[in-house]
C-alpha cells in the first residue's frame, strides 16, 4: 500500500476515536491533515479536485523549494498500530453522556458516567469534570477580579482527577487519552517534569492526538529539553518538530520541516499557515500575503492566524485590505479575540488608537493569555503617549512569555520616551538576547546610547555595527556609522562605511537625501586626497539631482577643475583674458 | 487594568469576621438585660467585650484566624463559659447551609446595634452603631449587602471550608482543659523571658548559625502574623501558635529539614482568607524594613520562598517584587536585584506605597519613574559601580526636574552626595558633566570636592524648604563627614577672595552633628503618627493577649483584678528610621573623635551606640561600633582582652557583617604579629588583606589604603627599606589623587618612619614636617603628637647635640599622648625621653636615675602587655645599662635577663606557644 494511503487509514481512525472522546480540536486537526493529503494523479475523482484547484498557486510557489526538502524522505518512520477500541459497541450511558458533553454540559455528562469502569467512559467523565471546572475557574475570574487582572483562581476539580489518574497510571489501567489529560493536569499543576513524562508515553503510544503534542510543545521551552524527550520516530512527530522549532525560534529548521510535510499534504491549509507563521517571523511579508490570500480563497471563513495577515497587511500599510478582513471575520465570527485583534490593527493604521485599544482590550477579555494582543496594545499606549500604561501591558506580556523580544522592545522605547534613556538600555539589552538577528532592535539601542544624555559614543557604534552585520533593511545602521565616524574625524573608517552604504543603496535601486550626502561627502574626500578622478565621478553623478543639489555640484565640480589644472588657474580665473 | 492601579482593598465580608458577628451577636443579644446569659459577671461580660474588641482591630492580618484559632482564644477568654461560646459559634456556623440563612443572619446582626432613635433602658446591652464594635457590624453588614449572589455563594463556600477545616483539626481528644491554659502561659513567659543573647552564647555548637538565624527571626515573628509564621517555617502549624515558639527555641534542628510540606500549606482555598492590599503592605513594610536592618541574617532562599507563596496570593501586589528586589540586594545577587527592581517598577510605575509624600500635581497619573531611577542608581552604589550610579542618578535628577518631583529631586542629590563622599571618583568631568551643577554651567570646572560641596549645600537647602526632616538630618552627616576631612576654601567664583583659613574646622562638625540629632526632639514633639497602621495593630492585639491571659489567672484565684484598660500598645513614639539616623550620628561622632585624636570621647559615643541604639540601627553599624570598641581595647589593654572581645563580636554578628569583623581579626592579627616578629605570619596576614581589598566585589577605597599601608609597614619590619618605601610612595600618590587627606597624614607619617628606621634621619625630617603640617591642617591631634614623636626621634638620630631639642619636643606632645595615646605610644614615647637624657651630655644617671628609670619601667611594664619585643627588649637593654652604671648588679642582671628572653622570643617567633594563632 502507499505510504500516503497509509497515512490516509490512520486519520480516518483517529478522527473516530478522537471524535469519540470528545477531543474536537484534534480530531478537527486531524481532518484538516486528512483532505490535505496530495492524491496521486493516477486516482483522483472529480469530487476531490474541487477542493484542491485554489491551492495551486502556492503550489506552484513551493515547488521550487520541495527540492531541498526531499531528502528527510529516506527516513523510515515506525508504524504504530492503529488503537483498537476495548468497547465496540458503546454502553448507553456513555452515549447519554456524550449527548450531554455535546451540549456543553460537562458536570451532567461526568455524573451519568459515574458508574462506568470502562477506559473510554473513564476518560469521558474525567475529561468532562476537567472541562466542568474550567468552565466554572473562567467564571469565578469574572465574578472576583477584573477581567484583565492576575488572579490565584483555580480549577477546583484538578486534584482529584489527579488523584484518580494517577492510581490508573500506577495499576497499568491507563490508555493514552488518560495519559494526555493526566499530562494536563499536571502542567496546570505546575508538575512539568512529569507532565512531560507523561505526554511523551501518551504521544508514542497514540500519536494522532494532536492536542496532546500541543501540551508537548508548551511544556519544550529550551532545545535541551526537547533533545531530552525520547520520542518514537512516528510521522506526526515532524508536525511537531516543525512547531516546536518555530516556538524556539529556529525558523530555518522549522521551514524545512514545514516544506517536507508540504509534499505529502500539500493541500493541508494548517501547513500553509504555519509556512506563513515562520515566514512572517522572518519578515517576508510579501511571501505571507500571498499564502494568506490563497489560504482565505480556499477557506474563506478562516479566522485562526488571521491576526498575523492583519498584522501583515498593517506593515504594508493596506488599509482598504485590512478593513475588508476586519470586515469578514467581524460577519464570520465577532467574539473570537482574533476578530477583535484585527479590527484594534485597523483602527491604529487608521490613527484612531482610543478605539484600537477598546478592541484590543476586548480580544484580552476574551483570552486573558493572548501574548500579540497585550503587546499591541502597549504598541497604542506609546503612540496615545500613555508610557505607564504601555509600560503595564508590556509587562503582562512578558508574563506570558518571558522571551517576547517586542514586548522588552515596547518597554525600552517607553522608557526612552521618558527621558530615562539609561533605564532604557536594560530592556534593549534583554531584547536583543533574545532576537540577537533583528536589526531594528539593534539600532533602537544605539539611539538609545546616541541620546544627548548619555553620549556614549562607542557603544552606539558597536551597536549600529551589530545592526549592519544582520541585513538592515533600512540601511540606518551603515548611514549612521558613517556619520558617527565622520564626526569622531575617522575619516578613513567614515570612507569606508560610505562608501559600503552607497553600494548597497545602489543594489537596492534606493535614492534620497541619504544618496546625496553620502556623495557630497565622497566628493569632497576625494578632493581632498587630490583623487580628482573619483571626486569628479561622484560630482557628476549629484548633477543628475535637481535644486540645490545641483548648483552645489557645480561649485564642487568647478573648484575640482580648478585644482585640478593647478594653482595658476585660479590667477585665469580671477584675472579673465 | 493598564495603566490603572487598584485602590486599597476594600472591606470583605470572610468567614472570620461572620464568626465575629456571631460572637458579637452573643456579646449583646437584643432585648436582653444587664448581663446577657452565659455570663457570670459584668466584669466577666466585659472582659468578652475586651477581647472581641481586639478582634475587630486586627482585622487586618494578612490571614485571618483559622477556626482553630479563635476556638483557642477564646478558650482562654471565656473562663467556665467558654464550652457555651465555643458551642454556639460551631453550632451557628454549621447552621449557615444556604443563602438564605446567611441573609437572615446578617439580618439578625443589624439587630444588635441600637438605632438612633431607641430609648435606652437602664442596663440594656446595646452596641452603640458609633462605637468601634459598632462601626465593624455595620461594615459588616453594607459589605454583605453589596455582595452580587455570585459573592454570597463564594461566602457560603469558604464558610464550609472554614468550617471544615476546624472539625478535621481538632482531634476528639483534645477536649478544652482547664490547665490548657496555664501550660500555655508557663511556655509564653518562658519565651517571654528567654535572653537570646545569653541563650546563644551558651550553645555554641555547629547548630551556632542556624540556631543565629532563629533568634534573629523572633523579634519578627513578634509582629508577624500566625499564618504567614505558618508559611515561613517548614514545621507544620499546630494548634495553638505560642506552644511553637517554645518548640522552636528549644529544638532549633527543625530547621534541618528540607521544605517538604510548606507548599501542601499552599491550599487553593487559602487565598480567600487573604487580606487587603493595603494590610499586607503594612507587614510588607515591616519587612522591608528588617530587611534593610539585618541585611544577610535573612536567609536568601526561605524569604524567597515565602515572597513567592506570597505573591502567587496576592499577585496584585506589586510590593512582593520590591521585597525580592532587597532580599536579593543584600545577599549581594546582582542580576535578580535588577531583574526584580525593573519588575517591581514597571508593574507598580512608582506609585504603589512609597515612602514619599503625593505631590498634589496633575503628573500624578503618569507614574514616577523617577523614584525608579533613584532605586537604581542605590543598587549601583550597593554594588560598587559608582559609574553607572552617577548616571543613573544623573538621569533622575533630570527626570525629576521635568516630572517637578522636588521630593524626589531632594532624595537624588542626597543619594549623589552620599555617593561622591563615599566612593572616591578622582574626575567627575565627563560623568557629571551634563548634571546638576550651577557653576558648571557658567562653565567655570570644579573639583571633584567644590563640587560636593555645592551639591550638599543645595541639597541640604531643597530638603530643608521641602521639610524633609529625615533627609535634613542626614544631608547634616554628610555634612559633617564633609567638614571633617576637607578644609574649606572658598571657591573660585564666589565673591573677593576671603582670607585662606587652611583648617578643617572642628566646630562646623560639632554643629552639623548636633543639627542632624535635632531630629530626634522634633519626631518625638509629634504623634506616632507615622507608624503604619497595620503593623500598629497587630502589635496591639499581642499586647492585648497577654494580660488577658493573666487576667483570666488573677480571677480564677479570686486576688484583685487590674484593669484591663492600661494595655494599650503605646508604641515608641520616635519611628525607628529616625533612631537609627540618631544612632548613625553618634556613631559618626565616633569617628569624628577618633579622627581628632580623643580616644576617651571617641569610646565614649561608640559605647552609646552600642547599649543605646542596638534595636533600632542596622547591624552593620552595630557592628562598627562594636568594631571601635574592640580596637580601642586593643590599643589600650592589649591583645589578650581584645581577642576575647572579637570572639563575643564574632558570635553576635555571625553572618552579618562577615567582612567587617573579619577585617578587624586580620588587622588585630596583624598588629600582633608585627610586634611579636612574627614576619611570615603577617605577610600572610597582609596577603589576606589583599585579598579583600581586591576589586571583584567593588572598589572600597578605605579598604585598599588598609591594605598597602599595612603592606609597607610588613615590608618596613622585614627591613626591605626600599621596598616599603615604594609601596608607601605610590599609596600616597593615590591617596593624593583621590583627595584622602587624613590618610596623606599617616602615609607621611610612614615614609618618615622608614627613613628613621632605615638609618636617613635626615631625608625622614621633611616627612615627619610635613605629615605635622597636615595633621595640623586637619586637627588631627593625637597623630599629630605622634608625628612630633617621630620627628624627636629623628633629632635624636642626627646626634646627641640635638637631644634638647628632642626632649622638647617631646615634652610638648606629652599630654596628648599620655591622655589619648594606646600602650605603643606611650611606651615609645617613654624610650625616647629616656634616651633623650641618657643622650645629653649634660645629663648625669648618678645624680636623678629615677628620671630615666621610671619611664623606662613603664614603657617597658606596657610593652610587655603588648608582647613588642623589639622595642621592650630596647627598654630593658636600657634599664640594664641605666642599673649597670649604677653598679646595681642584681638589677641588672634581671633586666639582662629580660632583654635576653624577648630577644630569642624575636628572633624564634614560631617557637612560642601561641593560643591565638588558630584565630587565623
Amino acid at each position: 500500500m502507499n505510504l500516503k494511503d497509509n497515512y490516509r487509514i490512520e486519520l480516518r481512525a483517529a478522527i473516530r476515536q478522537l471524535t469519540d472522546r470528545c477531543l474536537y480540536a484534534a480530531s478537527k486537526w486531524a481532518g484538516e491533515q486528512l483532505v490535505g493529503i496530495e492524491h496521486d494523479p493516477a486516482k483522483f475523482t472529480p469530487a476531490n479536485t474541487r477542493f484542491q484547484r485554489g491551492s495551486s498557486s502556492i503550489r506552484r510557489r513551493f515547488r521550487s523549494s520541495e527540492v531541498i526538502s526531499t531528502p528527510i524522505a529516506g527516513v523510515s518512520y515506525v508504524s504504530t498500530p492503529i488503537m483498537e477500541e476495548d468497547e465496540i459497541v458503546d454502553g448507553d450511558f456513555y452515549l447519554l453522556a456524550k449527548s450531554y458533553f455535546d451540549c456543553r454540559e460537562y458536570r451532567r455528562a461526568a455524573h451519568a458516567l459515574r458508574d462506568q469502569g470502562g477506559k473510554k467512559s473513564v476518560f469521558l467523565r474525567c475529561y468532562a469534570l476537567y472541562l466542568a471546572g474550567e468552565k466554572r475557574k473562567e467564571e469565578e475570574l469574572m465574578e472576583l477580579e477584573g477581567p484583565l487582572g492576575k488572579s490565584d483562581i483555580v480549577n477546583r476539580e484538578l486534584v482529584s482527577i489527579e488523584r484518580e489518574l494517577s492510581t490508573f497510571r500506577k495499576n497499568g489501567t491507563i490508555d493514552p487519552f488518560g495519559l494526555y489529560l493526566y499530562g494536563l493536569v499536571l502542567k496546570e499543576k505546575g508538575n512539568g517534569n512529569l507532565a512531560r513524562t507523561v505526554l511523551v508515553e501518551s504521544v508514542n503510544s497514540y500519536p494522532w492526538n494532536w492536542n496532546a503534542w500541543l501540551e508537548l510543545q508548551s511544556l519544550c521551552t529550551t532545545v535541551d529539553i526537547l533533545n531530552s524527550l525520547s520520542l518514537n520516530n512516528h510521522w506526526m512527530k515532524e508536525f511537531f518538530l516543525a512547531n516546536v522549532y518555530q516556538e524556539l525560534r529556529m525558523h530555518k529548521e522549522s521551514l524545512s520541516k514545514y516544506d517536507y510535510l508540504h509534499g505529502i499534504f500539500g493541500f493541508s491549509n494548517y501547513i500553509q499557515a504555519q509556512i506563513a507563521k515562520v515566514q512572517y517571523s522572518l519578515r517576508e511579508f510579501d511571501l505571507v500575503e500571498g499564502i494568506f490570500e490563497d489560504l482565505l480563497r480556499n477557506d474563506p471563513y478562516r479566522v485562526e492566524d488571521m491576526d498575523m495577515y492583519s498584522n501583515v497587511l498593517y506593515a504594508k500599510e493596506c488599509s482598504s485590505a485590512l478593513s475588508y478582513l476586519a470586515h469578514r471575520v467581524f460577519m464570520t465570527d465577532k467574539y473570537r479575540p482574533e476578530s477583535c485583534c484585527i479590527i484594534g490593527n485597523y483602527y491604529s493604521l487608521k490613527g484612531l488608537h482610543e478605539k484600537a485599544v477598546l478592541y484590543f482590550r476586548r480580544a484580552l477579555k476574551l483570552d486573558r493569555n493572548y501574548l500579540s494582543a497585550w503587546t499591541l496594545m502597549g504598541h497604542e499606549f506609546i503612540e496615545m503617549k500613555n508610557t505607564p500604561a504601555a509600560v503595564d501591558a508590556y509587562r503582562h506580556a512578558i508574563d506570558i512569555n518571558p522571551s517576547d523580544y517586542r514586548a522588552w522592545y515596547g518597554l525600552g522605547q517607553a522608557y526612552e520616551m521618558m527621558g530615562m534613556p539609561f533605564y532604557a538600555l536594560h530592556y534593549f539589552r534583554k531584547s536583543v538576547f533574545f532576537q540577537p538577528n533583528d536589526s531594528r532592535l539593534w539600532i533602537a539601542m544605539a539611539h538609545c546610547y546616541q541620546t544627548d544624555q548619555l553620549n556614549m559614543i562607542d557603544e552606539a557604534m558597536k551597536c549600529y555595527k551589530r545592526a549592519a552585520n544582520c541585513n538592515d533593511r533600512e540601511s540606518i545602521a551603515l548611514n549612521q556609522l558613517a556619520k558617527l565616524n565622520a564626526d569622531l574625524g575617522r575619516t578613513e573608517e567614515a570612507v569606508y562605511y560610505y562608501k559600503k552604504d552607497l553600494e548597497r543603496m545602489e543594489d537596492e535601486e534606493r535614492e534620497g537625501p541619504n544618496m546625496v550626502e553620502t556623495l557630497f561627502f565622497l566628493a569632497k574626500y576625494f578632493r581632498e586626497q587630490k583623487k580628482f578622478e573619483e571626486a569628479e565621478v561622484y560630482c557628476t553623478r549629484l548633477m543628475d539631482y535637481t535644486g540645490p543639489e545641483k548648483e552645489r555640484a557645480k561649485s564642487l565640480l568647478r573648484g575640482i577643475r580648478m585644482e585640478q589644472t593647478g594653482a595658476p588657474s585660479m590667477d585665469i580665473e580671477r584675472f579673465p583674458p | 487594568m493598564a495603566g490603572i492601579l487598584k485602590p486599597p482593598g476594600a472591606f470583605q465580608v470572610t468567614p472570620h469576621k461572620v464568626s465575629v458577628c456571631i460572637l458579637l451577636q452573643i456579646y449583646a443579644p437584643p432585648g436582653q438585660v444587664a448581663v446577657p446569659f452565659p455570663f457570670s459577671s459584668a466584669d466577666h461580660h466585659n472582659r468578652f467585650g475586651l477581647f472581641l474588641l481586639a478582634l475587630t482591630k486586627s482585622f487586618d492580618d494578612i490571614f485571618e484566624p483559622k477556626l482553630d484559632d479563635l476556638i483557642h482564644q477564646l478558650r482562654g477568654i471565656g473562663g467556665l463559659v467558654n464550652y457555651f461560646l465555643i458551642d454556639s459559634l460551631t453550632n451557628r456556623l454549621s447552621s449557615l447551609l444556604s443563602p438564605d440563612d446567611l441573609f437572615n443572619f446578617f439580618n439578625d446582626t443589624r439587630g444588635v446595634l441600637g438605632g438612633p432613635d431607641v430609648i435606652l433602658e437602664a442596663d440594656q446591652v446595646v452596641l452603640d452603631p458609633n462605637s468601634n464594635l459598632g462601626m465593624f457590624v455595620r461594615r459588616c453588614v453594607l459589605a454583605f449587602n453589596l455582595l452580587t449572589f455570585e459573592g454570597v455563594c463564594h461566602l457560603l463556600n469558604s464558610i464550609g471550608a472554614y468550617y471544615k477545616e476546624a472539625l478535621s483539626s481538632c482531634s476528639p481528644n483534645e477536649a478544652p482543659q482547664l490547665d490548657d491554659s496555664s501550660n500555655d502561659l508557663e511556655t509564653l513567659s518562658e519565651y517571654e523571658n528567654m535572653d537570646l543573647e545569653n541563650f546563644v552564647f551558651e550553645k555554641v555548637t555547629e547548630e551556632m548559625e542556624a540556631r543565629q538565624r532563629a533568634g534573629g527571626r523572633v523579634s519578627f515573628h513578634l509582629h508577624a502574623p500566625k499564618a504567614l509564621v505558618g508559611l515561613v517555617e517548614d514545621i507544620e502549624v499546630p494548634a495553638d501558635p505560642k506552644l511553637k515558639y517554645g518548640d522552636k527555641l528549644r529544638e532549633g534542628c527543625h530547621y534541618a529539614h528540607p521544605p517538604s510540606n510548606t507548599l501542601r500549606d499552599l491550599d487553593p482555598n487559602g487565598g480567600l482568607f487573604l487580606r487587603t492590599n493595603w494590610q499586607v503592605q503594612g507587614f510588607l513594610q515591616e519587612q522591608a524594613d528588617a530587611l534593610e536592618k539585618q541585611g544577610g541574617s535573612f536567609s536568601l532562599n526561605d524569604f524567597e520562598l515565602m515572597l513567592r507563596q506570597l505573591q502567587s496570593l496576592a499577585p496584585e501586589l506589586h510590593r512582593v517584587h520590591f521585597l525580592r528586589y532587597l532580599n536579593s540586594l543584600y545577599h549581594d545577587d546582582y542580576f535578580a536585584a535588577l531583574e526584580n527592581l525593573h519588575c517591581y517598577f514597571d508593574y507598580s510605575a512608582g506609585i504603589e506605597g512609597f515612602d514619599f509624600v503625593p505631590p498634589a500635581s496633575v503628573s500624578d497619573t503618569l507614574g514616577r519613574f523617577e523614584i525608579a531611577l533613584l532605586c537604581l542608581g542605590m543598587m549601583h552604589f550597593h554594588f560598587g559601580h559608582p559609574k553607572q550610579a552617577l548616571e543613573v542618578l544623573t538621569e533622575a535628577v533630570n527626570v525629576s526636574r521635568q516630572q517637578s518631583n522636588e521630593t524626589c529631586l531632594a532624595y537624588t542629590l542626597a543619594a549623589i552626595c552620599n555617593l561622591l563622599s563615599e566612593t572616591g571618583i578622582s574626575c567627575t568631568t565627563g560623568i557629571l558633566g551634563s548634571s546638576y551643577s550651577p557653576l558648571t554651567r557658567i562653565g567655570i570646572s570644579l573639583s571633584v570636592q567644590q563640587q560636593l560641596f555645592v551639591l550638599l549645600r543645595g541639597s541640604l537647602k531643597r530638603a530643608d524648604n521641602l521639610k524633609l526632616k529625615r533627609l535634613v538630618a542626614s544631608n547634616h552627616l554628610v555634612m559633617a563627614k564633609f567638614d571633617l576631612t576637607h578644609v574649606q576654601r572658598p571657591l573660585v567664583s564666589f565673591g573677593p577672595k576671603a582670607s585662606m583659613k587652611l583648617k578643617t574646622s572642628p566646630v562646623n562638625v560639632c554643629k552639623e552633628l548636633r543639627l542632624s540629632s535635632q531630629l530626634i526632639s522634633e519626631f518625638a514633639a509629634e504623634t506616632s503618627s507615622m507608624t503604619t497602621d497595620g503593623a500598629f495593630s497587630t502589635a496591639w492585639l499581642k499586647n492585648l493577649e497577654k494580660p488577658m491571659d493573666l487576667q483570666v489567672l488573677s480571677h480564677e484565684s479570686g486576688g484583685s483584678r487590674p484593669s484591663a484598660f492600661q494595655f494599650c500598645a503605646e508604641p515608641s513614639p520616635v519611628p525607628a528610621s529616625v533612631l537609627q539616623l540618631v544612632g548613625s550620628s553618634y556613631l559618626l561622632r565616633a569617628t569624628a573623635w577618633e579622627t581628632y585624636g580623643s580616644t576617651s570621647l571617641a569610646r565614649f559615643n561608640a559605647v552609646v551606640h552600642a547599649t543605646c541604639f542596638p534595636d533600632v540601627s542596622s547591624t552593620s553599624d552595630t557592628a562598627l561600633a562594636y568594631l571601635k570598641l574592640i580596637q580601642h581595647l586593643a590599643v589600650s589593654r592589649g591583645y589578650k582582652e581584645a581577642f576575647s572581645a572579637l570572639k563575643i563580636a564574632a558570635e553576635k554578628f555571625l553572618s552579618v557583617s562577615k567582612s567587617r569583623i573579619l577585617l578587624l581579626k586580620l588587622q588585630l592579627l596583624h598588629e600582633r604579629a608585627l610586634h611579636r616578629g612574627h614576619l611570615k605570619l603577617a605577610q600572610q596576614v597582609c596577603d589576606e588583606l589583599g585579598v579583600l581589598a581586591s576589586s571583584v566585589t567593588g572598589v572600597d577605597m578605605e579598604l585598599k589604603t588598609e591594605a598597602s599601608l599595612r603592606n609597607a609597614r610588613t615590608l618596613l619590619a622585614a627591613n626591605q627599606f626600599s621596598e616599603a618605601a615604594a609601596v608607601a610612595h605610590s599609596l600616597f600618590c593615590m591617596c593624593y589623587k583621590f583627595n584622602m587627606q587624613v590618610e596623606n597624614a599617616t602615609v607621611l607619617l610612614l615614609l618618615a618612619e622608614i627613613h628613621k628606621k632605615s638609618g636617613n634621619a635626615v631625608l625622614g625630617l621633611p616627612y615627619a614636617l610635613a605629615s605635622l603640617s597636615f595633621c595640623q591642617s586637619f586637627n588631627l591631634d593625637l597623630l599629630k603628637a605622634s608625628a612630633t614623636l617621630t620627628l624627636a626621634e629623628l633629632w635624636l638620630a642626627l646626634g646627641s647635640n640635638h637631644a634638647k631639642r628632642a626632649l622638647s619636643l617631646i615634652y610638648g606632645a606629652f599630654p596628648m599622648i599620655l591622655g589619648q595615646g594606646g600602650l605603643e605610644l606611650r611606651a615609645r614615647a617613654y624610650i625616647v625621653e629616656a634616651k633623650c637624657y641618657l643622650s645629653d651630655p649634660s645629663f648625669s644617671v648618678y645624680e636623678s636615675p629615677d628620671v630615666v628609670l621610671d619611664p623606662l619601667r613603664q614603657a617597658s611594664d606596657e610593652l610587655q602587655l603588648l608582647e613588642y619585643h623589639e622595642l621592650a627588649a630596647e627598654a630593658f637593654y636600657l634599664t640594664a645599662i641605666v642599673f649597670d652604671k649604677l653598679g646595681r648588679l642584681e638589677d641588672r642582671e634581671e633586666a639582662a635577663a629580660s632583654f635576653k628572653n624577648h630577644i630569642l622570643a624575636l628572633e624564634n617567633p614560631q617557637d612560642e606557644e601561641d593560643p591565638l594563632i588558630d584565630m587565623f
